[in-house]
């Protein structure tokens, strides 16, 4: 199942910031340095785990997601960078 | 004697393990970096006297904020750590785990918050974890006490591990990953209704409102419970019980002369002042135990309340976007909280910002345009008596200084500014005595600092008044106090009185028989001109001894400025 879904096409790995609230996705790739990607790691932010978004301030404001029970508040431009599959 | 530290990620309990250690009254709060300074107490385990050390929160051991810097030395100086672990996040706690344990440290593992992993569906095999670390594992639960007994039982058999070793980032995943397999089974679960409910709070159209009422019933409650206790317990002590006790008192053994005039001013049982007499034990003690105290203590519950529920990492995400606009970010929210309490406890919370610039802006804007309690209950009390509106001024004034200032800092100190980026705790049921515990040490905590200032200052002004200091001091300072603001020259004795104590500096001025206006202006320049003492050294070892020049060049410009402007406006020419 999960290796069928892999290769639809239009399962490409897209910007956090394209999940809508209530949306599953997967974690692709984390984006950044070394150094902010370990400590996102360390947070519970880690590749093939879930996401969900909870919150998404206004103006350009943080977001605030889910990712498997830990929540993480987090700057617009990080999420931006972390790219997702949606399931 | 042996030293333990305490280690663990950010918001896992590691405090109360702590007191649970040692029954000391620590602090914990459930938000990430409240122990920015690190404390340290004794313990006895087994006949053996041990020191314990609770280390800062810090996920990894390769620092990325100041706090956590403090969190690597920390764990070169103890013999022995305890490890504490957030049972419910397991897999990512456990990446500090084998950074602590492959540096070969004798390491005992706590497995915090045990009794949570039950409710959110979550296995642990403690054996086996045990086996596959190398360390004794406990299950804990700080908060009731559970756990503590083994944990303490078990530090003689924390041992270095002989299975895991220093090892690369990736290679300490995969290992990671090969243990979480093992050992750990998750039910699946869905969101709760009152997880549900929690995510209104962060969501922005639900979120600011909330917000906006929790900030209000927050200030509300402050106000009203603190007249409350004034009204009802202390000016009662003070009027009728103490007053003439101590009036009578040092009337038997000095009636008058130097000695009594410096103990209880010129009161006598008849008419008894507190605000004017001035004497070490009338004025001195009645400004800090009547006046502000019952304040301090109702601040320090609601920011208790507010920390052990988990509002405040809420918070800094609703700010978040506006703190951008200033140079900071959401977290920033902490330390000018704590402002509002203390200034002290508000400069060292910077550490929890990541660069220089944040931390810059963050303590000057906090030490221009915060004032602590103690100087907020000295203005709602000599303010308060001309009516709300000279006491909305002195804020709003103090508003707009923090916000203009922001945006000029922001675009002149040199530095980076990065994105919020923190863990949001689930909300939690605060435990009612460990928040009147932790109320009870910090406002013994103004207490232990305030009274002895307060005290050394009334003396030192009662000397400098004997000694005609004042009246040389008066003329030297009248062309800025007196021509340029628009205050009496004797101003000056409270602006001395400033670098000691605010609180008592304000007190100052109602004796001197300002209007409203002058009153206003006076308060507007001593919350701004320069930082207490307890204040300033703390910035001084926070920011570096250049920085803190800048920021005082700031405020002395920045005050007058402000001071001459209101001037202009309240008093005219």
């Amino acid at each position: 199942m999960e290796l069928l879904s892999d290769m639809k096409p239009d399962r490409k790995a897209v910007p956090l910031t394209t999940l809508f609230p209530g949306e599953r996705a997967k974690i692709i790739s984390l984006g950044h340095g070394a150094g902010i990607q370990r400590h996102l790691r360390t947070m519970g932010l880690m590749e093939g785990k879930i996401v969900t978004i909870i919150a998404a301030q206004p103006a350009r404001g943080p977001f605030v997601i889910d990712v498997e029970g830990t929540q993480i508040a987090i700057g617009r431009g990080m999420v931006r960078r972390i790219l997702i599959q949606k399931i | 004697m042996k030293k333990i530290s305490l280690m663990g990620c950010p918001n896992v309990g590691k405090s109360v393990v702590f007191s649970r250690l040692t029954g000391v009254n620590v602090i914990s709060s459930n938000y990430p970096g409240t122990t920015v300074d690190f404390t340290k107490g004794n313990t006895r385990i087994g006949g053996e006297k041990f020191g314990l050390i609770d280390v800062p929160g810090t996920y990894s051991l390769e620092p990325t904020s100041k706090a956590e810097e403090v969190a690597l030395y920390m764990l070169q100086e103890g013999d022995i750590v305890i490890d504490v672990v957030d049972a419910t996040h397991l897999e990512r706690n456990l990446y500090l785990t084998l950074e602590i344990i492959g540096r070969k440290k004798p390491t005992i593992v706590a497995l915090n918050l045990w009794d949570e992993t039950k409710h959110l569906g979550i296995d642990i095999d403690v054996e086996k974890l045990e086996k596959l670390l190398d360390v004794p594992v406990v299950p804990t639960c700080a908060i009731t006490g559970e756990g503590i007994k083994e944990l303490a039982a078990k530090v003689g058999d924390a041992k270095p591990s002989k299975t895991i070793e220093l090892m690369s980032e990736g290679e300490r995943w995969l290992k990671i990953g090969e243990i979480i397999k093992e050992v750990q089974v998750v039910h699946h679960r869905h969101h709760t209704i009152w997880e549900r409910i929690a995510d209104t709070t962060v969501k922005p159209v639900t979120g600011i409102p909330i917000a906006i009422l929790t900030i209000l019933l927050t200030f509300l409650f402050i106000i009203v419970i603190g007249n409350w206790i004034v009204e009802h317990l202390m000016d009662p002590i003070f009027y009728n019980y103490y007053g003439p006790w101590i009036v009578g008192a040092v009337n038997s053994f000095s009636p008058e002369g130097l000695l009594h005039d410096i103990l209880i001013g010129k009161s006598t049982v008849e008419s008894l002042d507190f605000m004017q007499s001035f004497g070490l034990l009338t004025t001195g003690l009645y400004v800090p135990f009547d006046m502000v105290l019952p304040f301090v203590i109702t601040f320090y519950f609601m920011l208790s309340l507010l920390e052990d529920v988990g509002y405040l990492p809420r918070l800094a995400v609703l700010v978040d976007t506006g703190l951008h606009k200033l140079g900071l970010h959401g977290s920033a929210i902490v330390p000018t909280i704590l402002g509002f309490g203390c200034n002290v406890p508000g400069a060292l919370a910077t550490r929890i910002l990541e660069t220089r610039k944040q931390r810059f802006i963050a303590a000057t804007l906090m030490a221009i345009a915060v004032p602590c309690m103690a100087q907020s209950a000295m203005i709602f009390g000599i303010l308060g008596r001309y009516g709300m509106k000279w006491i909305i001024i002195v804020y709003c004034t103090l508003l707009v200084l923090y916000i203009l200032l922001g945006l000029l800092l922001k675009k002149i100190v040199k530095g980076e500014s990065p994105e919020l980026l923190l863990e949001v705790p689930p909300y939690r049921k605060p435990d009612p005595l460990t928040l009147l515990k932790k109320t009870w040490t910090k406002a013994y905590g103004f207490l232990a600092e305030a009274v002895p200032f307060v005290i050394l200052g009334v003396f030192i002004v009662n000397l400098l008044y004997v000694f005609g200091v004042i009246d040389v001091l008066s003329t030297v300072f009248s062309p800025v106090l007196t021509t340029l603001l628009g205050l009496p020259e004797g101003a000056i004795v409270a602006l001395i009185m400033g670098f000691l104590r605010k609180d008592i500096a304000i007190g100052m001025l109602l004796p001197m028989d300002m209007s409203p206006q002058q009153l206003t202006i006076s308060c507007v320049v001593l919350a701004t001109y320069f930082p207490c003492i307890a204040t300033f050294v703390v910035l001084l070892r926070e920011l570096g001894i250049r920085d803190m020049l800048k920021a005082a060049g700031l405020m002395i410009v920045i005050s007058l400025t402000v001071g001459i402007i209101m001037r202009l406006i309240l008093i005219g020419i």
